[in-house]
Order: structure tokens, then sequence, then C-alpha cells
């Protein structure tokens, strides 16, 4: 499935018209969320220091775990740490921006692992260019989404399809977005999502229904939409190639 | 030497953000590299890196504290330096980066880290020059010489650190990177030569956030994009009307000439999606609803906040909710989401007895729309010389998204709407 998605990147980018750049792509699968985040520092770390030449984007799923960012409010957490632990949630304090989210099973989470310095150092411009690259990737799947003036994220028809929360040193990012493919969505009543009030979550299964795609076509339909909107060629990365890259660095 | 530690810009419109977290406690020892504390704007958290090394000595701002760009945040310095001096040039809190110095010493007194250069005006302007050095000419390496040249510093304000107090290049870099972030630089401050001039004679304005983004944002808009004008006289006798009939009901909405025109402009707008538009670059964003940006003068420049979804509010909503955001604007009190995302723009200088006027496009926006003073003027009809109430109204076109005949049919919608307005009441 995944191999079939891989060709037809390969297949659909014109390598010899216009040489862009490779960005690595790693696909993880489920990632405990305190691996994840060692792993994205790990990266950024070697993003930085130059070890690692090229933009990353990691592609995972987390098991079922709730995160506070840098602006969260207490109330916007419903649950008491109790609750979330007969469920089976953990509980994270993240240091990146943002209120409180939820990431699950079924929920394709991306860190993109982007220096700026060689884009745009406008962190602004950052968010909207992940909206961007969701909005383009539903749309493919045929979800008509946009952004909503001052709520980062994006929206399919008032309802929020992704969020997104994002964390720089030295203009290399890390954190990045959260799309709900086929979440469960009653996690999300655990919290006040994003600590905006009365927002409605919703996930591409909900919006589809039956015919809705695989978190694994999903995933390669980002990263295309990814590239483009950062004039990358996503070029696929093994985990293990990651991790030696991480060693050598 | 002390490296001041100052508010970031996490992107170029970035007018202030907001420390949300320190990681370092007062008296911590810092490498270079170290994260001191973390600024967020939007979703987005930017970590604060130490660019020098020492001794944190001073958090001038608390967690949860919004803070301008270029404002210093805190000190790191040697155990026992004294950072007094840095200190008392630290603004007060709250108070936005505002007035700097003109005295002559203004260069050295701090040119190597003139981070922010707010100075509390003190009565003896003429503080003696603290050249670390004597006044006399530094010892420096020829590296160090070459780069201080580059980056427009004076090499007599610096503490030299390498042997003999001899200037090494570390020294300059440590120097320069307290300029990162925008604030007023050494070089800006050396314009200020030591000429002789009495008091009164001028004034120097340092520049504002907002003169500085207008500055930026304008002159980025009169440079690449190529912009013409389409000026038209619009007749007004059917506004004039209108009005005199809600002023004989008891002028119960309170709808003014300009509210009538911006229900018009945006209501052609949303016939226009043409004109509706932002120029993305590699593309021209047509915009299906209309939030008209309103140009409002306040103390220190312009700012516009906007009108949601104008062409579908009815005139006595824009007459209120325009006055509201007038108001507002005034006051400082817009949230960012009032004035921002605006997919057209209209000013108005009539009320100042301006007859006509260009405005200058706000990108990514391909259009602008310019409001005269309306009056009475003669005008020829059908042969007699008559007098009409007109009011000339001009638009600005990017060329690059709004070709002349585009241009033109847009103003040919917005004469139908204004010399008829019951068009815009239905």
């Amino acid at each position: 499935m995944r191999e079939a998605g891989v060709g037809a990147t390969l297949a659909s980018a014109p390598v010899a018209e216009r040489a862009l750049a490779p960005m690595h792509v790693a696909h993880l699968g489920l990632v405990p969320y305190a691996r994840a985040l060692d792993l994205q520092r790990a990266v950024a770390r070697a993003r930085i220091s130059g070890d690692i030449a090229q933009d990353v984007l990691l592609l995972l799923e987390h098991p079922p775990v709730v995160t506070l960012g840098r602006s969260s409010k207490a109330k916007n957490l419903v649950a008491s740490p109790a609750m979330l632990a007969a469920r089976g949630v953990e509980l994270f304090e993240a240091e990146r921006g943002g209120d409180v989210t939820f990431h699950g099973r079924g929920q394709l989470v991306g860190y993109p692992i982007v220096n700026l310095r060689e884009h745009r150092q406008d962190l602004h411009w950052y968010l909207r260019q992940l909206e961007e690259a969701l909005i383009r990737a539903l749309r493919t799947i045929g979800i008509a989404s946009e952004r909503s003036e001052g709520r980062t994220g994006v929206w399919t028809d008032g309802r929020k399809i992704a969020s997104i929360g994002v964390h720089a040193r030295d203009w290399v990012t890390w954190h990045g977005f959260a799309l709900n493919v086929s979440t469960d969505l009653s996690y999300f009543d655990l919290m006040v999502p994003c600590g905006l009030a009365g927002v409605r979550m919703t996930s591409v299964a909900k919006e589809l229904g039956p015919s809705a795609p695989e978190l694994a076509s999903v995933e390669d339909i980002v990263a295309e939409s990814f590239g483009e909107v950062f004039s990358r060629a996503p070029t696929m990365l093994a985990p293990d190639s990651l991790s030696e890259m991480l060693v050598h660095a | 030497m002390a490296t001041k530690v100052t508010m970031e810009a996490l992107s170029p419109t970035m007018e202030e953000g907001r420390l949300v977290k320190w990681l370092k406690a007062e008296g911590d020892a810092i490498a270079k590299g170290d994260v001191l504390a973390e600024v967020e704007t939007d979703k987005a958290v930017m970590e604060l890196v130490a660019r020098g090394a020492g001794v944190l000595r001073a958090r001038l701002a608390a967690e949860g504290d919004t803070r301008p760009v270029g404002e210093l945040l805190a000190v790191i310095a040697e155990k026992d330096e004294n950072i007094d001096a840095i200190l008392k040039k630290a603004p007060a809190p709250a108070v936005p980066a505002s007035s700097a110095p003109s005295a002559p010493s203004a260069p050295s007194a701090s040119s190597a880290s003139s981070a922010s250069s707010t100075v509390v005006p003190q009565p003896t302007a003429s503080t003696p020059p603290s050249h670390p050095n004597g006044g006399g000419r530094a010892r420096s390496s020829p590296l160090a010489r070459r780069l201080a040249s580059s980056r427009g510093l004076d090499l007599g304000t610096l503490q030299g650190t390498g042997p003999g107090g001899r200037i090494i290049r570390l020294d300059i870099d440590a120097a320069a990177s307290t300029e990162l972030s925008g604030a007023p630089t050494a070089a800006a401050a050396r314009t200020a030569a030591p000429v002789m001039r009495a008091a009164g004679d001028s004034e120097d304005i340092p520049l504002t956030q907002i003169r500085k983004t207008i500055a930026r944002r304008l002159a980025e808009s009169n440079g690449p994009i190529p912009t013409f004008f389409l000026t038209a006289d619009f007749d007004l006798t059917s506004v004039r009307e209108l009005r005199a009939q809600m002023i004989a009901m008891g002028d119960e909405f309170k709808v003014s000439y300009n509210d009538i025109l911006i229900k018009a402009i945006a209501t052609a707008l949303s016939q226009h999606p043409e004109v509706n538009a932002h120029w993305l670059g590699d593309s021209i964003r047509r915009h299906h609803r209309v939030h008209l940006g309103m140009a409002v003068a306040v103390d220190d420049g312009l700012i516009t906040p906007i009108i949601a979804d104008a062409d579908t509010k009815r005139i006595s909503e824009i007459a209120r909710e325009s006055r509201e955001l007038a108001k507002r604007a005034r006051e400082r009190k817009l949230a960012p989401e009032e004035y921002t995302g605006a997919t057209c723009t209209v000013s108005n200088l009539g009320m100042f007895g301006i007859d006509e006027f260009t405005a200058i496009i706000n990108p990514p926006e391909v259009a602008i729309f310019a409001g005269g003073a309306g009056g009475d003027v003669p005008v020829v009809l059908d042969g007699t010389l008559a007098v009409r109430t007109r009011v000339r109204i001009t638009m600005s076109c990017d060329h690059r998204a709004v070709d002349g005949a585009m241009g033109a049919r847009f103003m040919q919608t917005l004469r139908r709407l204004i010399e008829n307005p019951l068009m815009l009441v239905f």
C-alpha cells in the first residue's frame, strides 16, 4: 500500500524539469509522545548544526495523549489527570505554541523539522504554509477546508479538522500539525480543544464516511502537498536511516 | 562584556511578542547558545537564545508579559560587572520604545549595544562619552577592524578582551549580536554626528514600530507594485436626497456619506471578485467575502480596521461599526483580527478638504479607493449649466492583477450604485 503511494509520488515528480532540494519524509508509525519529542529535538539539533542538511518531515501516530502547549490554561483541560489515566491517556506539557490538544490513533501527526533560514524567517508565514499544505492535501482527498482568521488550524465548514502548534530555535522548527483522519473524536470531550470554547472537531472519516482513505494514503498525500508548498521534493527516508543520520550527527 | 537580550521579531510584521516562559533564573550561569526564554506569537513559540556568555543578571519581563520587538528583556554580564547603565536605559515596564536621545554624545554612549535606545531624557544630556579605551585609538586585530567596519561598529566604543585589552573578533561578534532584532543600530546612531547645533533647531523623532511598518510596507508597495490610477466623478445628488430624507425623519441611523460610499464600494467588490483579490506572487486569490479595510488616522500613523462582510451589512450597521472601529483604533484597542485580513481598503481624506488623491495599495491587496471631499460643483447637463453634488474617487490598481478595463468596469458598477443608492438598500 505504502509502496504504491511512493511509486506514484516519484512518477509525478519530473525531477529533470525542476531540481527541487529533497526533503526527507520519515513514516514512523505509532510512536509514544515522549519518544517522538526526543527524536524531534535530536533531528532539530542536527538540523541546526548542519549535520542534517535537508528539511525533515516526521509522520507518525501517537498513542492517546493530551498535551498542553505554552498558552494552556488549566480550565481548558476539563478532565482530571485521574480521568485521563482511566481512559489510558497520558498527559504532557509541551514547549509548542498553542493551548491544549489531543493526539491518538487515527490522527496523522506531522513534525516538520524545517530550517526557516532557507525559506523565510517568518513564523507567521510558516504557520500559514502548514495550513496551506493541509488544505491542499484535504482538497486532494475531496474535502474543502479553509483557514479561520485569527484561529490557526484548518477548518472545514466551521469544524476543526487539523491543529497546529510549532516551536523554533535558531529558525529551525519542531512540533507541527495533527490531522484527524479517523481519530476517535470523543477524546476531545476531555478538554476545550485549543482553548477555543465551542469548537467542534471533525475528521476525514467523519466528513467522508465509508469512502474515506486510510491513514497511510493520507500520509503520502500530505507529504506530497507539503513538498509542493515548501518547494521541496519529498523523498522517503526509512526510520533506520534516520537513526543512522542522528548517530553520525 | 554585557549582552542585552531583547524581544525578537518572529515575523517581519510582528510588533510585539509574549514572553511565555523563562528557562533561566537570575543568577544562573549562561553559556552562549543557552535557551533563556520562550516567546510566543499566534501558535508558534520561538526560543530566545543567549548570544553571549556570563551570568543572567536581570530579567526585565515576567512570564505572560507582552513586549514590543526590540525591547530589553534581560541582561547577561559578568558576575560583578556594573550593569546599572544598561538597566537605567531599560524602558519602564509596558512603555513602548519611543524617545531616543538626540544629544551629540549619542554615538559614543552606547552605540556598541544600543539594543533599545529608549533613554530617559536626562537633564545632563552631555553625559561624557564613556569610551572604554579612554578615547584613544583602540588596539584591535586586523580581522576585528575589518569586521567592525563591515558591520558599522565603532571600535572606540568596544572593550577588548584580547591580550592587553586588544579588540578581537569575539568582541565584534558579541557587540554585533546585541544589535540584532531590528533595534536602532550603531550605524543609525552614528548619523547623529556631533555637529554644533542649537537645541530646538530640530527634533529627532525615532521611528515607532507602526512608522517602521508603514514605511516598509508602503515602500514595498510603491516599488515593485506597478500601480495605475483611475479617477472619476460620482454624482451624489441621490445620496444627498436620501440623507436629507433620513435626517428629516430624525436621523435615527446617523449614516454619513462615507458610510454610504463604503457600502457602495463593498457591494461593487462583491460583484467584481477580480478586484476583491490578493496578489500572492504566484497566484491571485479572489475573495468571495468582502472584508473592507477602512483607513483611520491615529496619533502616530494610520491603521485600517476591517468591516467584515461589509457587502452584506446594512448601511446603518456599517455606520455603527465604522464609528466604533475608528474610535477603538484611536484608542489603540483593536484586536489583531480586527485589522488584519482585509480583502480591499478604502481611504477618505474628504474631511480634510482634500478634493482628490491617490492612495497607496496595501499589499497583498490589489486595489485601494481614495475618496475626496464631496461638494457642489457646476456641471453641464444636457447643454445646460447646473449645480450638482459630486465626489471624486480614485481607484489605485495593481496592474499585475487588475487591468485598465477591468478597473474601469468596476468604476462603472460603482457609479451605478452610488448614483442609484436605492440599489444599496435592497
